[in-house]
């Protein structure tokens, strides 16, 4: 479904990018890791061209977009495809979470405001915020702030969902409740990358793992092969550096996660 | 010297309040004029151009360097001779209003760009992109996220400046024009210099209440507009 190829960048003489080859299938939760300064969060911003590349090629079903010369048009179009969730949130601090959802729907989409309303109501109430939806950003906690940006992305339907470090501005135990929301719309069978340090997640939910390093993919796998056998000595590496620490405490939260959806199941 | 009188000083607000129109325009047309220029010159700084950026940064810098009473007489003595020479137009026939407008708008522009470009920057540049994303082009982010935002951080010092340009407007009868200041300055001229004290304490009285006026309809708007939405202090953006 997404196909990128031999994607650049660079921060003047900095080269961040290195030509990343990426596919991604429909329905494929992708988690995209990686050692902080690899260039995972650039890359992601690039295929939604937040900060666009230097050069390579994205293709997306029929629509195929040469970095180097894209229109606003073609990446309006392209857009169009994807939702984004911020490792900030972004929400419009004027508008209340009702407003945050609806906002795409109806200035970005036309949907005719009452059927917009249902719709974000509809959003909100899968991310469990319908209570908060007269709620504006600044009184919402940072997880259900979190939760809202993910029902204003997930409530255009769109085709892929690429989420950049969505739980990493979050309290501990926030973290928890935002991820068991990307898990119930991984089990929905959206498509998604996710930028993430949550290893215990990425190793449950994604269908695929790919590991970023200096600005060049290192491996991809799946997720089982890849924490359990990984090939490349810097991935090795990586792994036991974060397995101590990160896996056992992140391993706990996302039990917690998980009862708390079977609770709600 | 004569005698504070009270009775005297109530006559004052007969001589000078029919003038109040007058003042009142100026300050009215000097806000409007200067807050379209401000804005201009806020869209320069922040522009990606170097060449518009460093043209609006001069004139800040230029018009933020100027005493207002020096401004008001170089515009004064200098527009018409400038405008004569360079495009052979007569302006001398002007009224005097017009050219304390000029001077008011200049410099009051770039006080307010600096008002309009930090609260621009401080709405945070993730829910502009947050809007692209969502479908919004870069002109309806704008006006439907960033647009509001900034308003309700600028309103304060919006406020403050135009509160300043109140002031400076009374130095407008230095040139001649007769406001309320001007004609309380006349008041004083027909009376040999007598009742000054009575004349300005009067002066002060009526400004003292068109600022209670002003503050009270800032805190008004600022309740308003900045109704529950205290706006959270953005978290820093982190890239990785």
């Amino acid at each position: 479904m997404l196909k990128v190829k031999n994607f650049r960048k660079k921060y003047q003489q900095h080269e961040v990018l290195k030509g990343i080859d990426i596919e991604v299938d429909k329905g494929d939760v992708v988690a995209l890791l990686g050692p902080s300064g690899s260039g995972k969060t650039t890359f992601l911003r690039g295929l939604a061209f937040l900060t666009p590349g230097d050069s390579g090629h994205i293709e997306f079903d029929d629509q195929k977009i040469d970095i180097q010369t894209a229109t606003s048009e073609e990446i309006k179009q392209l857009r169009q495809k994807m939702g984004f969730v911020f490792q900030n949130f972004n929400l419009f601090a004027n508008k209340t979470a009702l407003e945050n959802v609806e906002e795409g729907l109806v200035i970005g989409r036309h949907i005719p405001k009452a059927q917009a309303k249902q719709k974000a109501q509809e959003a909100l109430k899968k991310v469990g915020l319908l209570d908060f939806q007269n709620q504006y950003p600044s009184q919402l906690s940072g997880g259900q702030a979190q939760r809202v940006g993910i029902a204003r992305a997930a409530a255009l339907n769109p085709e892929i969902i690429l989420l950049d470090e969505p739980t990493s501005a979050l309290d501990p135990e926030l973290v928890a409740d935002v991820l068991q929301v990307i898990k119930q719309l991984a089990d929905e069978g959206k498509t998604m990358i996710v930028v993430t340090h949550e290893m215990a997640f990425a190793r449950d939910v994604a269908d695929k793992v790919i590991f970023m390093d200096k600005g060049l993919v290192v491996e991809q796998n799946k997720p089982i092969e890849f924490f359990d056998h990984p090939k490349s000595p810097r991935l090795k590496e990586f792994l036991s550096r974060i397995s101590a620490a990160t896996v056992a405490h992140n391993g706990f939260e996302y039990e917690k996660a998980t009862i708390i959806g079977n609770k709600e199941s | 010297m004569p005698p504070f009188s009270f009775k005297f000083l109530v006559s004052v607000f007969g001589e000078v309040l029919p003038y109040f129109p007058v003042t009142l325009l100026i300050i009215v047309t000097s806000t409007i004029f200067s807050t379209l220029l401000g804005v201009l010159i806020a869209r320069g700084q922040l522009s990606q151009s170097s060449v518009w950026r460093t043209l609006s940064q001069g004139y800040v810098f230029v018009l933020r360097s100027t005493p207002p009473i020096v401004l008001l007489f170089l515009i004064f003595y200098g527009l018409p001779k400038l405008l004569l020479l360079t495009l052979n137009i007569n302006i001398n026939d002007w009224q005097k209003s017009i050219f304390v407008v000029i001077a008011l708008s200049l410099l009051f522009a770039s006080n307010l760009a600096e008002v309009f470009k930090s609260a621009y920057l401080s709405v945070d540049g993730g829910q502009r992109e947050a809007a692209l994303m969502v479908g919004l082009s870069e002109w309806q982010a704008f006006y439907r996220v960033t647009l509001p935002q900034t308003i309700v951080v600028a309103l304060p010092n919006f406020a403050n400046t135009i509160a300043a340009l109140i002031k400076d407007a009374a130095l407008a009868y230095v040139i001649g024009l007769v406001d309320m200041m001007g004609a309380g300055d006349n008041l004083i001229s027909r009376n040999f210099g007598h009742h000054s004290l009575e004349t300005y304490l009067a002066l002060a009285i009526i400004y003292w209440i068109i600022f209670v006026v002003v503050e009270q309809g800032t805190k008004y708007l600022e309740k308003r507009l900045g109704k529950s939405r205290a706006i959270a202090s953005n978290p820093v953006e982190v890239t990785a």
